[in-house]
């Protein structure tokens, strides 16, 4: 029957969603043709227009709707910062909880060399252009923990370096409220290592 | 996860193991595709059920340069990891160290078959990465583990006699060394080394810089040899530090 083939459909494209089974896909989308089919149209026209909308941003490359984002259009923000994270969430995250006020870079992935990302693949010519032309004073490393996130963090201080410009590495610990009792062997020894003067 | 209690003779069975995690990555909802370098097993490719669900401890302890504890069940390409722990403090790696731990575990991604056990080149890794981790001499770390891996696979270096007359190598002399045969005298071959390179090898021992830099370029001509040209991607991490 065409009717099933486009529900199977639907199902399997379901499930490109992070932490959606087979199970959960077909939940949806019985929701969706059953129960509640002007949310479905919403849904689906709201994805057209992202996808037709939404790109990269020329500078930083996170994700927006004109060719630069809020950020990097923003005549506001401070030139000379410059904060490289691994992907858009983590622009995000930084923007609602902290008070920066500089720029970012978004690196969309990490090096990697065993699953074939490196400097190449990352576009890390791009951000050296930048670091060579544009007064960027200081480069904040927001890689994430993990061994690859530390290689990119190391790489990329090697890369400033040779422009001459500062980098700082975000400090990475305990977790605040965080009893130590609890805290990951890692994460403890990685904490205790980066003490500072008190 | 708990570690399941032992069925004797069960030869599918392998419990605590001492192991390196050399790659993971991501595997349908909740679960970890590994590869680990493990002492009494080779090279092996296990899942990891549920890894990333919740146990944070679990998925946290399974990174690369951490001495592990392992056990896992099933025969065949893909077993199943029952149990992992941290069997000691891990390495940390930093820089140009950890470029190079990359290194070595690319090495032996590419290099070393799976299912073939291996525990000298298993010691030779683990002391590599604590002389990395130490910062001290990265390039005869780096060397002495190249060595141990192309003995461990059958393609172990001829270092102290020529190839055809089994003469010895003479230190001042100079040599070019054929892959599949070994070092013979040196007319005008761009790439000769002199013997004292040979003997450094042998020893990996690297007094002098021109024995590291043609120690270094031999064993470049032939690990490319045995990769059939495919380029490390390791390697492109260190172009901006050297
Ligand atoms: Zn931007």
């Amino acid at each position: 029957m065409r009717q099933a083939g486009a529900i199977a459909e639907l199902i399997e494209a379901l499930r490109c969603l992070p932490g959606v089974g087979p199970k959960t896909a077909q939940r949806m989308t019985l929701h969706l043709l059953q129960r509640d089919r002007d949310a479905a149209g919403r849904l689906s026209e709201a994805l057209r227009q992202a996808l037709e909308k939404v790109g990269l941003c020329a500078q930083c490359r996170t994700l927006t709707e004109h060719s630069l984002c809020e950020y990097c259009a923003s005549p506001g923000r401070d030139r000379s910062l410059l904060c490289i994270v691994e992907s858009p969430a983590e622009v995000l995250a930084i923007s609602r909880s902290t008070g920066y006020k500089g720029l970012f870079f978004v690196l969309n992935g990490r090096l990697s060399p065993l699953d074939g990302i490196g400097p190449e693949e990352l576009g890390l010519d791009v951000l050296e252009q930048r670091l060579k032309d544009d007064g960027v004073a200081e480069l904040i490393l927001a890689t994430n923990t993990t061994v690859e996130g530390e290689a990119t963090a190391h790489y990329l201080s090697d890369m400033a370096r040779r422009h001459g410009i500062r980098t700082t590495r975000i400090a990475h610990g305990i977790p605040f409220g965080g009893e130590l009792e609890y805290v990951d062997g890692a994460t403890l020894s990685h904490a205790f290592d980066g003490r500072k003067d008190f | 996860m708990p570690p399941e209690a032992p069925r004797r003779g069960d030869p599918s069975r392998v419990l605590l193991d001492h192991a390196y995690l050399l790659h993971r990555r991501d595997y349908r909802e909740t679960s970890l595709l590994l590869e680990l370098f493990t002492l009494r097993h080779g090279r092996i490719g296990v899942i990891a059920k549920g890894a990333r669900r919740g146990r944070q401890g679990f998925a946290a302890v399974l990174q690369p340069f951490v001495p592990l504890l392992v056990s896992w069940s099933g025969r065949g390409e893909l077993a199943n990891l029952n149990h992992a722990e941290a069997a000691g403090i891990g390495v940390r790696l930093q820089h140009t160290a950890l470029f190079c731990g990359f290194y070595l575990n690319e090495l032996l991604m590419r290099l070393l078959p799976p299912h073939d056990p291996c525990p000298e080149l298993f010691g030779t890794y683990r002391g590599g990465l604590e002389t990395l981790a130490a910062g001290e001499d990265l390039e005869t770390a780096l060397r002495s583990f190249e060595l141990s891996l192309l003995e461990a696979i059958g393609y172990g270096l001829q270092l102290r006699v020529e190839a055809e007359s089994g003469e010895a190598i003479r230190p001042e002399r100079l040599y070019s060394y054929r892959i599949d045969a070994g070092p013979v005298p040196a007319g005008d071959e761009a790439d000769a080394v002199h013997g004292m390179t040979l003997l450094a090898l042998h020893d990996r021992r690297f007094d002098t810089s021109q024995t590291r830099t043609e120690a270094k370029r031999l064993m470049r001509r032939i690990i490319a040899h045995h990769l059939n040209g495919r380029a490390l991607k390791s390697r492109e991490l260190f172009r901006s530090s050297s």
